[in-house]
């Protein structure tokens, strides 16, 4: 959240700490010869160490070129980067890439490698030796949500697409380098898998707080990684540079309005997760206990006569009303089936849509799927309110 | 979905061939040599058709076709890696041009004019513009293999701190080898095909077993000497597609 | 005497084995494509037959040409016969596989369309799918007239017509005055006879393929 932005003091590059540095461009140009127009234009910014800074801007803008200035894959005409308080123009640029992160869109995966030897490039260029790398992949894999046993050996066409990413975050992560750069990494695969691998970076951040310079031209995912955000034009030039609220709220001008586009308050959404909102309590019971017992507590309760059955390991099964517990019958088969869950770790803007598909509250999950509590379509709207009434209606205009 | 039926086609063709091309290759050879050995044959064709001229010829034929295959990889491998980094890539369409030219050109006409200009003879004067002829397909595959890797392969390495060698080496040039590989083996039965022209210019092989039977009006010397280079090619080209089929990388194709 | 001297000197007979180089490799081109569509169209729709067809036709490619060629005097003796028979076997390879992959790569449902509307067998085909198939047929014929420019160099060997001659010519007199220009004027005239030809094949396939599907 905004508090959270801070600029820490330099720090060093060396060691393994676990912690990003800062990155600091200072009036970067890039002019390509035989265009009068330089491509980035005097660009300065401050990366603040441990964020995520997404640049966000329309196709062309220079924003992929902003990128591949800082680990030189594009050599600036002019201006000064440092990573870490290193002058990053004055170091060898093979030297340099080894220790910033690097991932693609579409993984970029080496399709001749297996998903170890993917992993273990970096490391092995770095001289690292065999078992150091070995327990590295292995660790990659298990950080990204792979299981060495099963993917170790495979090669990239036996993947998924979000696999594949996965991957390609485990081959930019694997030496631990404080910077990563990502440019559209998620572009390529479906919403559904983009949606799991956005939030997979939100928990790894939350490990590791490298500094992340993340691009991309959809707004949403800006606002969903974002700790900061750089609404760039062309030539790279910043239009407004802040956390995803304040320019949810206060758009800079026109052309950043119209790059945050309608629904300005349910892209607010997506900045609030379902465990910052009150939950309630639903009535439960497992599938082993009987109707009458359920009935009974139910009836206990007061209240709405609704209640949700969960299975042995606490997982939400079935929506069950009152009149759906007859005697006689199991409790694994009466009512309807949960159509959709959300976790704690969900966004408020998903929690929505799945209330739309639910027709009123959703049942809430924790870490490993059990039930937590069920959040109420009220608790949304007021939600809405209370934030419109924060940064006034003309927010969303 | 039909271009597939198209591809598959090939391949079991290919398949086919892996099996049935160095048994015809024996049979034919067996058939041949049994033939020409349980005939009758006349001082002439004594003089050609014996153990050790029939192996000497043989092995000229092949050292010839080493020698080729040498002067080819040498040349056209770095030439061809050499056209595809940056700074010289805009000479690639001239040296792809004048390969162009090689290949168009009579591969005899190639070889006489060498010979008349040098004065050269045996392997000497065979080799070099036999391997002329033959430099295209390696030439041409090595820089189509490495221009059609995906840039963002490329870009990869580089982002993750390959040197520019280490890109070419580690992941250009292993996914440019199959297309290498299907140059080399056309390159090679272009190479043996065309050795049974150095005798023209005093090259030896098999084409000299051709040419003597046709002089001496000796049909079984003639035979011999063009199906043995019959089968030399083809187990030369049964020996690109194995290592076509076993000396790509794994994980693509 | 120069090359150009020698040529003009010459040139009557240049320019006759020229003409009868470029017109037996036009004639034996057009032989290879009739025998080789016929073939495509005989096992396109079987892969087995395809594999079968591509498999011996890449086979023949193989040999090298001066075997084949010696192997045909025996049995054809010398002249117009093996020289004909040779440029045609190494054209079909180039010509039967073009075309099985063409009418292979004819989308089904445009056929079935054809069908649909009420063509028969026979006019699917010459009307649907030969032509869509035609420029990968024609691209055959290219590669399989290049490659016969070259062969029927060697089948001069056998006595067989064109340039071919010349180069022998100016093998044989080895050492005499113009033996290297014997030989670089045959060697060149195939080789301008064969940038001609190309040339001629790009505008063929220019005004022969229909607009619709012109790349």
């Amino acid at each position: 959240m905004a508090e959270n932005v801070t600029t820490t003091p330099l720090d060093n590059a060396d060691g393994d700490a676990v912690s990003g540095v800062e990155i600091q461009l200072n009036e970067v140009t890039k002019r390509y010869s035989g265009q009068r127009e330089p491509a980035v234009d005097s660009f300065t910014m401050t990366v603040p160490a441990g964020n995520i800074v997404v640049f966000v801007g329309p196709s062309g803008c220079g924003k992929t070129t902003t990128m591949r200035m800082i680990n030189r894959l594009i050599e600036p005409t002019s201006g000064k980067i440092t990573i870490g308080g290193e002058d990053a123009l004055s170091l060898d640029p093979d030297q340099l890439r080894r220790r910033v992160g690097y991932a693609i869109q579409q993984a970029g995966l080496f399709p001749h490698f297996t998903v170890t030897q993917n992993i273990a490039v970096v490391p092995g260029l770095l001289g690292w030796d065999k078992k150091k790398i070995s327990d590295r992949v292995e660790e990659m894999m298990d950080l990204v949500g792979l299981d060495p046993s099963v993917f170790r050996d495979r090669f990239p066409r036996q993947l998924s697409g979000g696999q594949q990413q996965r991957v390609g975050v485990a081959r930019a992560l694997a030496a631990d380098p404080p910077v990563l750069l990502m440019d559209e990494p998620f572009g390529a695969v479906d919403p559904i898998t983009r949606g799991n691998l956005q939030d997979e970076l939100l928990r790894l951040q939350e490990e590791l707080h490298k500094t992340i310079v993340f691009v991309t031209h959809d707004f949403d995912e800006a606002v969903k990684l974002g700790d900061r955000i750089a609404v760039l034009g062309n030539q790279s030039k910043i239009l407004q540079y802040d956390t995803p609220d304040a320019i949810l709220a206060n758009p800079a001008d026109d052309t950043v309005a119209g790059f945050v586009g309608a629904g300005a308050s349910l892209k607010q959404l997506t900045l609030l997760r379902v465990h910052e909102v009150e939950m309630t309590q639903a009535v439960t019971a497992k599938t082993s206990e009987s109707v009458e017992e359920m009935r009974k507590r139910i009836d206990a309760r007061g209240g709405r006569p609704f209640g949700l059955v969960l299975d042995e390991r606490g997982r939400p099964l079935r929506w069950v009303h009152k009149r759906d517990l007859a005697s006689g019958r199991r409790l694994s088969e009466a009512g309807r089936p949960v159509g959709d869950l959300v976790s704690k770790q969900s966004t408020l803007q998903d929690a929505l849509e799945a209330m739309l598909t639910e027709g009123g509250g959703v049942a809430v999950t924790g870490g490993r799927g059990e039930y937590a509590g069920v959040l109420e379509m009220e608790t949304v709207m007021n939600k809405i309110r209370e934030l419109r009434e924060e940064h006034g209606d003309g927010a969303d205009e | 979905m039909s271009a597939f039926t198209a591809e598959s086609g090939s391949r079991s063709a290919e398949r086919g061939r892996l099996f049935a091309q160095p048994v015809a290759v024996l049979l034919i050879v067996a058939a041949v040599l049994v033939w020409a050995f349980t005939t009758d044959l006349d001082t002439v064709e004594q003089e050609s058709i014996n153990a050790s001229s029939i192996l000497t010829y043989t092995w000229q034929h092949l050292v010839l076709s080493v020698v080729i295959t040498i002067l080819v990889l040498v040349i056209a491998l770095p030439l061809g890696v050499m056209l595809t980094r940056r700074w010289a890539k805009p000479a690639a369409p001239v040296f792809l041009a004048i390969a162009n030219i090689g290949q168009a050109a009579p591969a005899v006409g190639v070889l006489v004019l060498f010979f008349l200009w040098t004065g050269l003879e045996g392997v000497a004067a065979a080799a070099p513009p036999i391997a002329f002829y033959a430099l295209l397909p390696v030439l041409r595959n090595t820089i189509v293999g490495i221009q059609q890797v995906d840039p963002a392969l490329v870009d990869a390495g580089r982002g993750i701190g390959m040197s520019s060698g280490a890109v070419l080496r580690r992941i250009e040039l292993p996914l440019a080898i199959p297309l290498i590989l299907a140059g080399l083996r056309t390159s090679l039965v272009l190479a043996v095909g065309t050795a049974t022209l150095a005798q023209f210019v005093n090259g030896g092989g098999l084409g000299e077993m051709i040419d003597t039977g046709y002089k001496l009006d000796r049909v079984s010397v003639l035979t011999v000497g063009a199906v043995l280079a019959v089968a030399l090619a083809l187990l030369v080209d049964w020996l690109g597609a194995v290592a076509e089929r076993y000396f790509g990388p794994k994980g693509i194709g | 005497m120069n090359l150009f001297e020698y040529v003009a000197d010459r040139w009557g007979s240049l320019s006759l084995q020229g003409l009868l180089h470029a017109s037996a490799v036009v004639q034996c081109t057009i032989i290879a494509a009739v025998i080789g569509v016929l073939v495509g169209i005989a096992v396109y729709r079987s892969p087995l037959g395809s594999a079968l067809a591509t498999a011996l036709a890449s086979a023949i490619l193989t040999v090298p040409s001066f075997a084949l060629i010696g192997l045909l005097i025996p049995i054809l003796g010398l002249g117009v016969e093996p020289s004909v028979t040779a440029l045609v076997l190494y054209g079909l390879l180039p010509i039967v596989r073009n075309t099985i992959v063409g009418l292979g790569g004819v989308d089904p449902s445009i056929t079935d369309a054809a069908k649909g509307i009420g063509m028969s067998r026979l006019g699917v085909l010459s009307r649907v799918e030969l032509r869509l198939a035609w420029p990968a047929i024609l691209a055959g014929m290219r590669v399989a007239t290049q490659l016969m420019m070259g062969i029927l160099a060697i089948a001069a060997y056998a006595k067989g017509p064109g340039l071919g001659s010349e180069i022998f010519s100016g093998l044989v007199r080895a050492g005499s005055a113009n033996s290297l220009n014997q030989a670089l004027a045959g060697t060149l005239g195939v080789v301008i006879l064969a940038l001609l030809l190309d040339g001629i094949y790009a505008l063929i396939g220019r005004y022969t393929t229909s607009r619709g599907i012109r790349g």
